[in-house]
């Protein structure tokens, strides 16, 4: 009767698996039916700073179209995986993660960011790279503009629609004297630039236009420029809780009581910060939750995605959590078609491919330039929202088709070279 | 021209004056232990948070502006008394560092409980609105600040100098060792004296809060200003914080009537002419506490 015994192969083996396992070394290596078949997609976002709010926001969007492909059985069989990076609201950080996430963590592909600048910066490691990035929410026109690059793609508006959409009502409504509270940096010169140009053409003029630092906190000394100026109408450009700080700060200098307000977008995250005597105007909306105008009347799709949304995270999605989920909802689909993680066959599948989402009316992401054209909207603020739902705060009014409010192919041309490798 | 120009060094006065607070509270720190309190706007912040959850459950805002200041102090002091005090042997740089730490975690904490976005903190109602002062609209809230400003620094300036506590205060600022051979309890007066520093940040949150919006990071958007405030009026002198104050208010609100893009460097600008003038600042010789 022979001795259960152990070999020297066997010892070795088990010695070296016991000593991996202690000293957590398999986390180096592929687990199997895990990481190596695990799609990754690298999430860029400005989770702490002044856009924390929306970030937050289009992350739900993101991680419910993951789960809703994961539901399905993943892509290509294979289940999708966020790996989420904080940029700080720095273009400098957001460029090391996005090196991070594409050395490192070997993603297929890059999804995120609310401010332009980070948009940029992440466009530009990805187009050295060679690698896909869907800019969800940097709104400034550079981006599927003078910047624009193959391998980029924007699900939000530009500033150009965000400008076009919204300035000729302003004119027409309010007056053509107009004072811009501007912030200091690219998405706020690109909306100026917008303004301007409609301006132009309505005969109309800028009587002040203040850039505040991003971050400013109080715009009292801005503010006080005002009554001088005599507008007919003040602009406010800024975001986040920098809108939230100066509409506050209007308030209490009366200004809201003697000058109309508005301006290009107004999300729900900043105005949830105001107390409803500081919520006024007429702005443009990039979707919204509970509108048959937004959403399209007997749309299944948004609606359940409403209804999954507010019940997964406890409130209504905003446009970011919309931007979130058509951005990574687009990007798997341009993957599963393209059957491929090849960047130039993905960039290619999802390219004026028409498709229906969670808003109303088709839409695509132009082939010249990148840019999702769909519709916006104009909406009236609702200060103290509608009986039990307080997140209820914009009357939506108008609806503008992609077409209407972005620069043409032709002028696009001009400045947006894709260069495909 | 001069229609411009009133406006606009009203309201940079009463900028002053509240960065004038901040940096009160900063220095009344630093003076008498070395610690750069990188964690002073996460105190603003929190009495901030603390003033909005009390009001939204139905107190009044006079009981939070007082009761807010009041538990960010017991926590100031947990921290003084558990993170701070461990450091105070060594050099200034260790407590710069940990204090700046504490202020990540806290934006990070103060997120996780308040959430990212802003919250809506007003002034009571009958401050709410904007006062007519002839040559333009100016906001109550505003004014009434100035008011809270000028009684704290009163009120801080009596307790240090007619006030037993408060001579000791001044005295282990000019030499600890002395007055502990003395038989003067030092620990106790740190803890105090950190304590009283929170206090003003405390009320200098709230008020903020009220004035220009309440986020997870709006206190330590103040920071800066009220570190410029300290080093312009010279460091040691409570009378230099309220000048400084006063000086980079009027420097924020005259740049931003001619050249707006520059306003928020104006006061850098400022802090190196000083510092090229006087490196210690304005009143930074003439003796601790003014």
């Amino acid at each position: 009767m022979s001795r259960p015994s152990i070999n020297r192969r066997t010892f070795v083996t088990l010695a070296g698996a016991g000593t991996a396992a202690a000293f957590g070394i398999p986390a180096y290596l592929p687990r199997i039916g895990e990481a190596a078949d695990t799609l990754k997609i690298g999430i860029v976002e400005e989770y702490t700073g002044v856009y924390a709010g929306p970030a937050e926001n289009e992350t739900a969007g993101f991680q419910m179209a993951v789960d809703a492909w994961n539901r399905r059985g993943g892509v290509m069989g294979r289940k999708v995986e966020l790996v989420k990076e904080d940029c700080q609201n720095d273009p400098g950080v957001a460029a090391q993660k996005a090196h991070k996430l594409i050395n490192q963590d070997k993603v297929a592909a890059l999804g995120g960011t609310v401010n332009s600048a980070v948009s940029l910066s992440v466009a530009g490691v990805a187009n050295s790279a060679g690698m896909l990035f869907i800019d969800s929410g940097g709104h400034s026109d550079a981006v599927t503009g003078a910047s624009c690059h193959w391998n980029v793609f924007r699900t939000c508006h530009s500033t150009w629609m965000e400008t076009h959409a919204t300035g000729y009502s302003l004119a027409k409504k309010f007056g053509k004297r107009w004072f811009l509270i501007t912030p200091d940096y690219a998405f706020g010169h690109a909306l100026e630039t917008g303004y301007k140009d409609v301006l132009a053409k309505v005969g109309g003029t800028i009587v002040g236009n203040e850039l505040t630092p991003l971050g400013t906190t109080d715009f009292s000394s801005y503010l006080t420029k005002i009554d001088a100026a005599k507008p007919d109408l003040v602009i406010v450009l800024v975001q986040g809780d920098d809108y939230t700080n100066c509409l506050k700060q209007m308030n209490q200098f009366g200004l809201l009581k003697k000058y109309p307000v508005g301006g290009p977008q107004v999300e729900i995250e900043p105005l949830l910060g105001l107390a409803p005597d500081s919520r006024a105007g007429y702005w443009g909306i990039e979707w919204y939750y509970k509108s048959d105008l937004t959403l399209g009347k007997g749309n299944t799709v948004a609606h359940e995605f409403v209804a999954q949304s507010t019940k997964q995270f406890g409130k209504p999605p905003t446009a970011r959590n919309c931007f979130g989920y058509v951005t990574i909802d687009r990007m798997l689909t341009g993957i599963a078609e393209a059957k491929s993680l090849d960047a130039v066959k993905i960039a290619h599948a999802i390219e004026g491919a028409r498709f229906t989402s969670i808003f109303n009316g088709p839409a695509y992401y132009r082939k010249e330039d990148h840019q999702l054209m769909w519709p916006m909207w104009l909406a009236q603020i609702r200060p103290n929202g509608t009986p039990g739902d307080k997140y209820d705060l914009f009357d939506v009014i108008d609806m503008q088709p992609a077409e209407s409010i972005e620069q043409t192919i032709a002028e696009k041309e001009k400045v947006c070279k894709l260069g495909y490798p | 021209m001069i229609h411009d120009l009133a406006p606009q060094i009203f309201n940079g006065l009463v900028l002053g004056a509240f960065y004038a607070i901040v940096g009160i509270g900063l220095s009344l720190i630093m003076n008498l232990t070395g610690t750069i309190n990188m964690a002073h706007g996460s105190f603003m912040t929190l009495a901030g948070y603390l003033a909005f959850t009390m009001v939204s459950r139905g107190t009044s805002f006079w009981f939070a502006l007082i009761a807010a200041p009041l538990i960010a102090v017991v926590v100031g002091i947990v921290v003084e008394r558990t993170l701070v005090r461990p450091l105070y042997k060594r050099e200034p740089f260790y407590s710069l560092l940990m204090t700046f730490g504490l202020s990540l975690m806290a934006e990070e904490i103060y997120r996780l409980i308040w959430g990212a976005n802003a919250v809506p903190f007003s002034p009571p109602p009958g401050l709410a609105s904007a006062v007519s002062l002839g040559f333009m609209s100016f906001p109550k809230f505003r004014i009434f600040i100035v008011i809270v400003l000028v009684i704290a620094m009163i009120g801080l300036a009596l307790f240090l100098t007619r006030t037993r506590f408060g001579l000791r205060l001044r005295a282990a600022v000019q030499d600890t060792e002395m007055i502990a051979a003395l038989g003067t309890n030092t620990q106790l007066l740190y803890a105090v004296n950190f304590g009283l520093g929170i206090f003003l940040a405390g009320i200098a949150g709230v008020l903020a809060a009220g004035m220009l919006g309440l986020s997870p990071t709006s206190g330590n958007a103040l920071l800066m200003p009220a570190f410029v405030t300290v080093i312009i009026g010279g460091m040691g002198s409570l009378f230099g914080s309220i000048v400084g104050g006063l000086l980079i208010g009027m420097a924020i609100s005259l740049t931003t009537l001619w050249i707006p893009a520059a306003s928020e460097v104006s006061m850098y600008v400022l802090m190196a002419l000083v510092l090229m003038v006087r490196p210690r600042g304005l009143f930074g010789e003439e003796g601790i506490f003014g």
